[in-house]
């Protein structure tokens, strides 16, 4: 791909990138967040046409106008977010969009070959599973089978180990290496350094839409790539002040919460959080986390027990009142649900706080202070925006987290709930929100973080709890910390209250 | 854009006009006399005020992504409101009498509008289904009472009301033939418009459209919201029931509105939710309707051939509307 120009309203996404991919290669390509990484791939599979550029597959020059167009070049992609059709079996979603069965599915044999793939490249798959019964992995793994099916030479995978556990992310390694001993070529889409410098035999570093260099296997190194990536050194560790930590903030007492399969999710859950004082949710997935965050905000109702904030009882009390008494919210979901991303930037940054004067006074809106505020916080915070009516749309993953911890910090919250706060951002984007948590913390205020990355509720905590099925299996400072303790605790194996 | 949608809707139409035996463009010049005299404006804005009063009621509900079927029924029940008033108070004054029934109007189409509102934020339950079968329940409702209890006993058996005093007659615009419910409609249109783009309801309103979930994580209260806005949703259908019975028709009677709920579900799409451009729109759309009667009257067609004429140019309407948000691009392979 040579001087690919991709532009957007507002921004150039790709600004005369070259990229050269070589048989046989895995090839890596780093860069933040809206650094133009999956515009160039999706200019590739014929998502996006380039506004000036050339192509050349295998020598020849080709234009490529469709994904349709890309799959007969023998490129295949697997997004980041699944393309698959829910209620369907794997082997429909492989099978369609395919011209193959002319009008009468030959579904036994198409589920031979595809059982065949499938043991060649050891990623075992039911053809006939429906795809929400399939976890994350097993979804990426259709994903990665529809492509071979269609004969994919050329792989592209946009994040793939972001939804990934680390056994599933060593197996993808092994998978990748396969296809290039295959003579294949794999582009490996990622922010995460410790990964590409793992599987990449070279690795090509994008910033702000533009080529920084690219560097063969031997000269792979993270501190190098982080500041390619960022332009800029970056630290690894964060400098934590010691803050005594004060009088309680929110405290739980016995509280049980129901989940959505109608079990209990959070089993008579106790705990204590402090002014000034960080705790760090530590569990795998699904273990109470997301349902013990919404009994804190008023999301979900408790079945028995107490919440308390600064002594007084709330947990009758509605969302609006607990945002009002200062809980701010990070959640999980930044697109669904903390940040409407048909709204303008102005709007979701009064999101939880239109109801406040001066923004409101009871019935009608002020557009200047809901316009002003907006000027002030994307200054304060630099979230980058292309104009003052830009939709959230337009906001990379990175500048979204941004606005949504502007806004849920400007209201000078006594208590922050944050929920995996930096997952799915780069290097520099995760830097700047943990230290704008720990200002938090100087500055007084109690924060309960969850968090599926060790390394960050180690450095970030002052107090760790583990939860394993609903339940707190382990509270202790995190000076007393042991890593495979707390290993250990998530998977149930041991208890420590 | 639009004319050009519209010349090809009328270009369409030119087979259905030659195979029932009519010379197309004596067809069209009948159309658009319609738009071209005094008589035919006048009738285009008096069918217009009950597309337009409903219409913007419309706009509310369909923000929020609640899919209110049910502008028919609402309206049915506003003129059934509106109806009972005159029953109630015959000997009021015309201010008195009328200043009720636009009160009853509303707050019974309204309340009609908070059924299926407090179903959808309590059960849960489809509110394209509720919404469309209730609008049966308030279409019978009104046969029974036009059959039954209120049917005029001087009506010859027709089933309709007696003819409503003088008192209960919206008046006339001065200087003109076109009932004061357009001025309702225009004030309904300016205040929704208001609500929707100054008041915080109208926020809340974007944000529940967006996503339900964020809404709620705003801290915004669906069953309240719900509520608020299909009562307002549901009276401004009602006040469309109440300038039916008490601007045009006089009296109420079975069949009081050919349909003028379901039209304005088209209005209000077209208008893309904004309620000022609805006001334009629903006058169009009365002209269209207009325009049925004239061809039938002026060239003896068949109500159905003016159906489908309609409806060939609504079909490029819309069609032209969802176009409009393609980019045309000429390539050569």
């Amino acid at each position: 791909m040579n001087g690919i120009v991709k532009r957007f309203p507002g921004v150039v996404a790709n600004d005369h990138v070259d990229f050269e991919l070589r048989a046989g290669e895995v090839h890596g390509l780093l860069g933040e967040n809206g650094a133009g990484k999956t515009t160039l791939m999706n200019v590739l599979y014929g998502i996006h046409r380039p506004d000036e550029g050339e192509i050349y597959i295998r020598g020849e020059k080709v234009s490529i106008g469709s994904p349709r167009e890309a799959i007969n070049l023998g490129i295949g992609m697997v997004h980041q977010h699944f393309k698959l059709v829910e209620p369907h079996t794997v082997l429909e979603n492989i099978l369609l969009g395919l011209k193959e069965p002319a009008f009468i599915l030959n579904l036994k044999h198409a589920a031979d070959k595809v059982l065949e793939i499938s043991k060649r490249y050891e990623l075992p798959i039911d053809p006939r599973a429906r795809i929400w019964q399939l976890s994350m992995g097993e979804r990426q793994r259709v994903e990665i089978l529809k492509a071979l099916y269609r004969g994919a030479n050329i792989l592209v995978l946009d994040e793939p180990t972001s939804v990934l556990t680390p056994p599933e992310t060593k197996e993808l390694f092994r998978f990748i290496a396969q296809m290039a001993s295959e003579g294949r070529s794999v582009v490996f889409i990622t922010h995460k350094l410790d990964e590409v410098v793992a599987a990449s035999d070279r690795v090509t570093v994008l910033r702000a839409g533009r080529n920084v260099d690219t560097l063969p296997r031997d000269q792979l190194e993270k501190t190098k790539l982080a500041s390619m990536m960022v332009g800029r050194e970056v630290l690894f560790t964060l400098r934590k002040s010691p803050v005594v930590a004060g009088e309680p903030v929110l405290e739980l007492n016995q509280v049980t919460v129901m989940g959505d399969k109608g079990f209990p999710a959070v089993k008579n859950l106790t705990l204590t959080i402090r002014k000034g004082e960080i705790l760090g949710v530590a569990g795998i997935a699904g273990n109470g986390q997301r349902e013990l965050t919404e009994a804190i905000t008023g999301m979900r109702p408790i079945l028995s027990g107490q919440v308390r904030l600064s002594g007084k009882e709330i947990d009758r009390e509605s969302i609006s009142r607990r945002i009002e008494e200062g809980i701010a919210y990070v959640p999980e979901d930044r697109v669904g649900v903390a940040a409407p991303q048909g709204l303008t930037v102005a709007q979701d940054l009064v999101l939880r706080r239109y109801r406040e004067k001066p923004f409101s006074n009871g019935v009608f809106l002020n557009q200047r202070e809901i316009e002003g505020n907006a000027e002030t916080l994307v200054r304060e915070f630099k979230i980058m925006v292309s104009g003052k009516d830009a939709t959230a749309r337009t906001l990379s993953g990175g500048n979204l987290q941004k606005l949504i911890l502007a806004r849920e910090l400007s209201g000078k919250p006594k208590l922050i709930i944050a929920v995996y706060p930096t997952r799915g951002l780069d290097v520099g984007a995760t830097e700047y929100v943990r230290s704008l948590l720990l200002r938090q913390r100087e500055a007084g205020t109690a924060l309960l973080m969850v968090s599926e990355d060790l390394d960050e509720i180690l450095s970030l905590s002052d107090t760790i709890a583990v939860m394993y099925g609903g339940e707190v299996v382990g509270t202790f400072p995190t000076s007393e910390a042991n890593v495979e303790e707390i290993g250990l605790m998530m998977g149930g194996s041991l208890r420590k209250n | 854009m639009p004319v050009f949608s519209l010349v090809l809707g009328f270009l369409s139409a030119a087979p259905l006009f030659l195979a029932v035996g009519v010379n197309p463009i004596l067809a069209y010049r009948q159309v658009l006399g319609v738009f071209l005299n005094v008589d035919g404006l006048t009738e285009s804005f008096t069918r217009g005020i009950p597309l337009l009063l409903a219409s913007v009621g419309l706009c509310l509900p369909f923000k929020m992504n609640f899919w209110n079927i049910g502008a028919e029924g609402q309206l049915f029940m506003g003129a059934f409101g509106a109806t009972a008033m005159v029953f109630l108070l015959p000997d009021s004054s015309a201010f008195v009498l009328l200043g009720s029934m636009i009160i009853a109007g509303f707050i019974f189409g309204g309340l009609f509008g908070l059924i299926p509102g407090y179903l959808k934020a309590r059960l849960e339950t489809n509110e394209v289904l509720t919404t469309l079968m209730l609008n049966f329940v308030a279409i019978l409702w009104v046969d029974y009472l036009v059959y039954g209890p209120w049917r005029d006993p001087e009506g010859f058996g027709f089933p309709l009301t007696p003819m409503f005093p003088p008192n209960a007659r919206l008046p006339w615009i001065p200087g003109t033939r076109i009932h004061t419910g357009l001025i309702v409609g225009l004030v309904c249109a300016g205040l929704v418009y208001v609500f929707l783009a100054r008041t915080k309801w109208g926020y809340e309103l974007k944000v529940t459209g967006e996503s339900r979930l964020a809404a709620k994580y705003a801290g915004i209260d669906y069953l309240k919201l719900t509520l608020l806005v299909m009562f307002i949703s549901g009276g401004l259908a009602g006040l469309a029931g109440m300038g039916l019975v008490s601007g045009i028709v006089l009296r109420l009677r079975h069949g009081i509105s050919p349909g003028y709920g379901f039209s304005a579900i088209i209005i209000a799409w077209l208008a893309r939710l904004n309620p000022l451009a609805v006001v334009p729109v629903s006058i169009l759309f009365g002209g269209l309707l207009v325009a049925g009667d004239a061809l039938q009257i002026g060239l003896g067609l068949a109500f159905a051939t003016t159906s489908v004429f309609q409806a060939l140019i609504l079909l490029f309407v819309v069609g032209a509307e969802v176009l409009t948000r393609y980019k045309v691009a000429l390539t050569w392979e």
